[in-house]
């Protein structure tokens, strides 16, 4: 890397983070001499402390609520990517249950929660749900285009040598399928952060989401502020890995860097 | 007498209503090279694909050296090169042309073989590449580099330099002349070009409109082993420009 490229990133860099301290200033300036109260607004700082003053405890309800979204996550790629394999391979099981994979991404998942609650409980379950049912269908419909949209021509390569199914599967479908599967679990991560805080605005003894809930009925305005800063940044970090899996996972499809 | 490597009886394919061939009968010598010609959409690709075993014929039968060929191809008997080089882009170029040896289960000490047939077609050095790093011509080399790597009997190839430009295809086609003088595999050329046609094969198919028929079997007398020298011979021009009036008398009946 030269020193135009690194001077270039670090320009790229700086621009998003001097916008981010404008409006961090603004705000700051416009709560203070607006008076506002610190029930609507908190200012930056007003937020900054109270991050710090609770940061143990704002750190274990994020945990919380993270490890309820990446279990999710996984349990919901678990189910998606086996029935996707079963559709790639079976219109006719397509035809009959994607209607009803349909009809659960079109309910709202605050529709679903107190339902999963009383199926599973306060505990962390009903939230790994909340989080595995949002993430579901789009993990399954990418992941069945991806199986399914291979090169015909090599689908043809591969009879012309009397391929097993297992080995079109292996060999080309499942490396096929790749990147659209990351391309669904990269919007997945977000999602499965609002699942579970969802769950919890249902009923939970902790988590971002019981945080956030308890913390209105007290006018704690800035520890909701906080709880959201630290979804966001849960969010955010959730997002990085799973990207920078894709990343090692399909380096062959980056264009090449000279 | 050798059994012919491709024999084929009163071929004939029907989708629905449209009927794509009508009585193909042809015989294939071992070791020969063969071009078939016809008009666009007349089913050249339809016929390769089920001597292939990739389709299934209407009526009429296809034998690959006595057997059929859904039999031959467990054996890797036949090995197709299409338009489209159709490399893996997860697989470097040795790994894909590896691929084969893969799917039938043929390990065990080739690395002495890949290194031959990537020389044999320049591609020494580029082992490790991506498919997305390697220009049109030499993703094609390839896809050659693939079907040669497990030395199938019977090549059908469907307009293989159909894609790359008109240089690259000409050194191609001398590079593939070379590689079978040395293979001697029986080869079946699906193309439109004329003069590659004549240039490479020692019989041209000429195939009619759909439903397509035989129209011709033209004999190429020309010498081998065949240089760019050929396309300066009269014999050359002349059996180039017969096969256009076949073809053309053809297509306007």
């Amino acid at each position: 890397m030269d020193k135009r490229e690194a001077k270039r990133q670090l320009f790229n860099l700086a621009i998003p983070v001097g916008f981010f301290i404008i409006t961090c200033g603004a705000w700051e300036a416009l709560v203070r001499i607006l008076n506002v109260p610190v029930y609507v607004l908190p200012s930056p700082t007003a937020i900054a402390s109270e991050i710090g003053a609770h940061s143990l405890s704002l750190l274990q309800h994020t945990g919380v609520t993270l490890l309820e979204a990446v279990l999710g996550f996984l349990l919901a790629n678990v189910l998606a990517f086996t029935l996707a394999v079963v559709f790639a391979h079976s219109r006719i099981i397509e035809k009959g249950i994607f209607p009803f994979a349909i009809a659960l991404k079109t309910t709202p998942i605050v529709a679903m929660a107190p339902i999963l609650v009383i199926w599973f409980g306060t505990g962390l379950s009903s939230k790994i749900v909340a989080a595995a049912v949002i993430c579901f269908f789009p993990i399954l419909v990418n992941a069945t285009l991806g199986l399914r949209d291979v090169d015909e021509q090599a689908l043809d390569l591969f009879e012309s040598l009397a391929a097993s199914k297992w080995q079109v599967f292996i060999m080309l479908r499942l490396p096929n399928s790749l990147p659209y599967l990351f391309s669904a679990l990269k919007i997945s991560t977000s999602l499965s952060i609002v699942g579970a805080i969802v769950g919890e605005f249902v009923g939970a003894k902790n988590g971002l989401g019981y945080l956030i809930l308890i913390s209105s009925y007290h006018l704690e305005t800035p520890a909701m502020f906080a709880a959201i800063v630290a979804a966001a940044l849960g969010g955010v970090a959730f997002f990085g890995i799973v990207n920078a899996i894709e990343r090692q996972l399909l380096f062959w499809r980056d264009p090449v860097i000279e | 007498m050798d059994t012919p490597a491709v024999l084929i009886r009163n071929l004939a394919k029907n989708y629905g209503d449209l009927h794509v061939l009508n009585g193909i009968s042809l015989d294939i010598k071992q070791g020969e090279f063969v071009s078939i010609v016809g008009p666009s959409g007349c089913g050249k690709t339809t016929l390769l694909k089920i001597i292939g075993g990739l389709v299934e014929p209407t009526s009429g039968d296809v034998l690959l050296d006595n057997l059929p060929p859904q039999v031959r191809r467990r054996e890797g008997y036949l090995g197709f090169v299409f338009q489209n080089p159709v490399l893996l882009p997860w697989r470097t170029l040795e790994e894909n042309v590896r691929l084969p040896l893969d799917i039938l289960h043929r390990n065990g000490a080739i690395e002495e073989r890949i290194a031959n047939v990537l020389n044999v077609l320049g591609l020494t050095g580029f082992a490790h590449s991506r498919p997305r790093e390697l220009s049109g011509g030499m993703q094609q080399r390839a896809a050659l580099a693939r079907v040669l790597l497990y030395e199938p009997n019977l090549l059908l190839m469907d307009e293989p330099f159909g894609a790359v430009d008109e240089i690259t295809r000409g050194r191609l086609n001398f590079e593939l002349l070379r590689v079978w003088e040395k293979f001697r595999t029986t080869i079946l050329f699906v193309t439109h070009a004329l003069e590659e046609a004549v240039l490479l094969a020692d019989r041209v198919v000429i195939l009619s409109h759909r439903p397509a028929m035989v129209v011709d079997v033209l004999t190429v007398d020309l010498p081998r082993p065949r240089s760019p020298q050929i396309f300066t011979l009269k014999r050359f021009q002349e059996l180039t420009q017969w096969t256009r009036e076949r073809l053309n008398v053809n297509s306007l009946t």
